[in-house]
């Protein structure tokens, strides 16, 4: 019935119902977690999703607004509930070079809206390692990052205004595409609200002039500990670099065995990724410093990429790395937990710890600069003993980092995999006005229910919602078996 | 005073049924709409550092401290926050951000809620929450910081907040552009300089009567700031020198450009596309209106129109790109058209009846108003509610 209804609006072919059509929706970039959808719609026009969205207000029913599914934090998950994919809306609405602006609806490609944009010497800075796939409506709601943000920012900085519709149906401004405005800053908290304050149905970004000059070193080092240092070293020296990567000897291995290799020095213990940009006097000065500071602080090499072939290659290790440890097993799980940048050296020992105490293999690949971690293990969910290690191995390095002051996620997002750390470092009453700022949006919790903040937080909430009507509804789509947690 | 003092404050307002003006130094409480409070929260005790790593690059400190505190302190480690808001530098760093008031910087290290990474504050019930943390990158959670930044108290007390820091530049350079000549002069100038690749830390160009009180002579001027390693603004000095005649001033100059609002009683914001303003900037340099300063911020496309004068003749000037509306006293938000947003940050009380509705009339405001401050006790008023 539900299905029917909504062929009506997009079309037969852009609604899913069968089980076996589904099992594509039933886990995003994390593949730790699976929820199996009841239905999948794909509309494919704005006025299109309005309908849908509307329709699924006037039943009642909850939904998980998606984009291409490459988000790391169980987040687009749909458990027994609608997904509304939004990856046909990929339309770049307007473009204005002269202020370096473009309107796009969601799910436009981050890659693409950068072919698009190049040949007029602008660049859309935000670049998850999922660029080549991942959309700006699953950026706005992630507030997505990548290594560049560390001098550019996040999804936030580059957003000036959005439309969006709310869960109820309504369709309003947030921000302003012409200049700033007063009032409460309701752009910037959509904006990384992992889908549950509504979809938004264009986005309007801001645009960045192409660096005049763009140099990328390679440092490696024989210890974890030299590389630490040096991030700190660099970070302390006020050279803002574009990005400062690290990876650890284990990723470098991994990296160099797959299709993917760079490069890297096989027998380091790790290596920086550093990228500076700018003024192209400035930049070759600063380049000057960050070589002392890597050789006064042990590196054994330091290499500058000759041209943008190489360049490209050092970067292509580093974005596919995730991609490449695929290699070691058939399940990954990674984290995401940022920590003062001066905890590093600290923190990065403890990790060391753990992976041994465990008796498994952490690999560390991750934005050194802004101290945002993302320690990985690659396992098979279908051993349990593994997944068991593997999963409180996990849990002892995230309280590792919450205790050093560090947030639970950085750029990921809260989704279902860091729910449960929430009351770790907010108290209920935080959580509660979290809660109350979603309430806003979302009165009924229909988008995106049961993610970010745990549903006993909040004070006004304790009902599942949609559920009772859903069960109440005569003809169910298909019977649907259970999916347990595969974590 | 601690937090549970201001909670337990707040919390005897809604039980007296009475409105809180919150204040900090209480330098600049004619900004906004008049409040309609007897009580007035001071938050002048409420000072100090509570951890500063400079290591991280990040500081910690209570909502009242001053932001001339704050700058003392990081400058003993070579660092700063990038935060020049217009007025005294002895305003709190709660009011600067309660009130999400920005500078010449903001153009280059963002507005205030980018620099602000964490928050402690008391919502309208008397509760004390946490958003965000103490780290560079986080989006744990619903963004609180965001959403209390901007909202002049209304939706919480700040008390605590973590800012993001940067190293002082090596070299930090000032220097001013004559722009008296003719309009079309001084539209090429300006247009050489946004557009070329220059990316200096601050740009800001002064009407003829804003130059004067900030005592740069008697002509419209462009002041243009650099900062980097000595070879970065050499190379920039070197490409303005391509396009003008700059004359270097001591950094101090900033200081007094923040200034120029201190005896005015309207200062009108309007903001536009960037290339609009650089569009039209050349003739509201020279469009000289008796007792008027205007200060435009050409790459954030941001025009402050300061009044000091006896007639508020500020609202009667043009807004960007527009025709001079000289006929309404008063101008409503929407007589600006869609293609500019204007923000009355001061007016006289009398006047604010008179410009516009609400800033928090959308149903989404006033939803997020009634949750954090259900009885209204916090700055009631001020924006218009």
């Amino acid at each position: 019935m539900v299905a029917e209804r909504l062929a009506e609006i997009v079309g037969d072919k852009h609604v899913l119902s069968r089980q076996s059509e589904l099992l594509v929706y039933n886990s995003d970039g994390l593949p730790g977690y699976r929820r199996q959808p009841r239905l999948a719609v794909f509309p494919g026009t704005r006025e299109e999703t309005i309908a849908v969205v509307r329709f699924l207000a006037d039943e009642g029913l909850p939904f998980v607004p998606r984009g291409a599914g490459t988000g790391l934090s169980g987040g687009a998950l749909a458990d027994d509930i609608v997904v509304v994919g939004l990856h046909r809306l990929k339309k770049i609405i307007s473009l204005d070079i002269e202020n370096r602006r473009a309107t796009v609806e969601p799910g436009v490609v981050n890659l693409r809206l950068n072919k698009h944009v190049a040949p007029h010497g602008l660049l859309y800075a935000p670049d998850p390692s999922s660029e080549a796939a991942c959309t700006i409506g699953g950026n706005v709601a992630e507030n997505a990052g990548g290594p560049h943000c560390l001098k550019y920012g996040v999804t936030l900085n580059h957003v000036l205004a959005m439309t969006v519709i709310l869960p109820s149906g309504e369709i309003v401004e947030l921000g302003s595409r012409v200049g700033e405005r007063d009032g409460y800053d309701l752009r910037g908290a959509f904006i990384g609200s992992e889908g549950c304050f509504g979809l938004a149905l264009d986005v309007t970004v801001k645009l960045t002039p192409k660096p005049q000059t763009v140099r990328t070193i390679l440092a490696d080092f024989t210890s974890v500990n030299q590389a630490a240092q040096v991030t700190s070293a660099i970070i302390a020296s006020g050279i803002v670099p574009a990005a400062l990567e690290f990876m650890d000897g284990a990723t470098i291995r991994v990296v160099e065995d797959s299709i993917y290799a760079a490069g890297y020095p096989r027998d380091a213990e790790a290596i920086l990724l550093i990228e500076l940009d700018g003024l192209e006097a400035g930049v070759t000065a600063d380049l000057e410093s960050v070589r002392r500071i890597c050789i006064d602080g042990g590196a054994r090499n330091v290499r500058v990429a000759r041209d943008d072939a190489e360049r490209m290659k050092l970067w292509q290790g580093r974005k596919k790395a995730f991609g490449a440890m695929g290699r070691l097993a058939p399940h990954l799980i990674v984290q995401d937990a940022v920590i003062p940048r001066t905890k590093l050296p600290q923190i990065l020992a403890t990790i060391h710890d753990i992976s041994e105490k465990y008796r498994v293999m952490v690999c560390n690949v991750f934005h050194a600069g802004d101290g945002n971690l993302h320690p990985n293990i690659a396992y098979s969910a279908d051993d349990p003993s593994e997944s068991e290690r593997v999963h409180k191995a996990m849990v002892e390095i995230m309280q590792a980092c919450i205790a050093a002051g560090g947030s639970i996620t950085g750029e990921h997002g809260v989704g279902l995999d860091k729910m449960g750390y929430m009351e770790s470092i907010f108290s209920e009453t935080s959580l509660n006005a979290m809660c109350e700022l979603r309430g806003v949006f979302d009165p009924q919790h229909r988008s995106n229910p049961g993610k970010v903040v745990p549903i006993h937080s909040c004070k006004e909430w304790h009902g599942v919602p949609g559920r009772a009507k859903r069960e109440q509804e005569a003809a169910p789509l298909e019977a649907e078996p259970s999916h347990p947690v595969a974590t | 005073m601690s937090t549970a003092g201001i909670a337990s404050a707040i919390r005897d307002c809604v039980a007296a049924k009475t409105g809180l003006r919150i204040a900090g130094r209480g330098t600049w409480l004619d900004a906004g709409r008049p409040v309609s409070a007897n009580t007035t929260l001071s938050l002048n005790d409420e000072r100090g550092v509570v951890s500063y790593v400079p290591g991280d690059l990040t500081l910690t400190v209570r909502a009242g401290t001053t932001l001339a505190e704050i700058t003392d302190v990081t400058a003993q480690r070579d660092q700063w926050l990038p935060l020049d808001p217009f007025g005294w530098p002895d305003g709190t760093i709660g009011a600067t951000l309660a009130t999400a008031s920005a500078g010449p910087l903001a153009s280059s290290f963002g507005l205030p809620r980018d620099l602000l990474l964490g928050l402690e504050f008391v919502n309208g019930r008397g509760e004390t929450i946490r958003a965000g943390g103490r780290v560079v990158k986080n989006v744990a959670g619903f963004d609180l910081s965001r959403l209390l930044t901007g909202s002049w108290g209304t939706l919480g007390v700040f008390t605590e907040v973590t800012l993001r820091l940067y190293a002082r530049p090596a070299v930090d350079r000032t220097f001013v552009v004559d722009l008296g000549g003719p309009e079309k002069q001084v539209t090429a100038i300006l247009r050489a300089i946004v557009t070329s690749p220059l990316s200096p830390y601050a740009l800001l160009l002064l009407s003829a009567s804003a130059a004067r009180a900030a005592g740069l002579g008697e002509s419209p001027v462009c002041l243009i700031r650099f900062g980097g390693n000595e070879a970065a603004v050499r190379a920039q000095v070197g490409a303005l020198l391509q396009v003008s005649r700059p004359v270097e001033l001591e950094t101090k100059i900033w200081l007094a450009v923040r200034q120029l609002d201190g005896d005015a009683h309207s200062t009108i914001r309007l903001s536009s596309l960037p290339q609009r303003v650089v569009a039209h900037s050349a003739r509201m340099l020279h469009d000289e209106v008796p007792f008027i300063r205007t200060c435009i911020d050409p790459r954030r496309g941001i025009v402050r129109i300061i009044d000091s004068g006896p007639h508020n003749t500020a609202l009667q000037a043009s807004p960007v790109g527009q025709p001079d509306q000289t006929d309404d006293r008063f101008l409503s938000r929407d007589d600006y058209g869609k293609s500019s947003e204007v923000i009355f940050e001061r007016l006289p009380a009398e006047a604010w009846s008179q410009v516009s509705p609400t800033v928090v009339s959308d149903p989404l405001s006033r939803g997020i108003r009634n949750a954090y401050d259900p009885h209204h006790v916090l700055n009631p008023g001020i924006l218009g509610d």
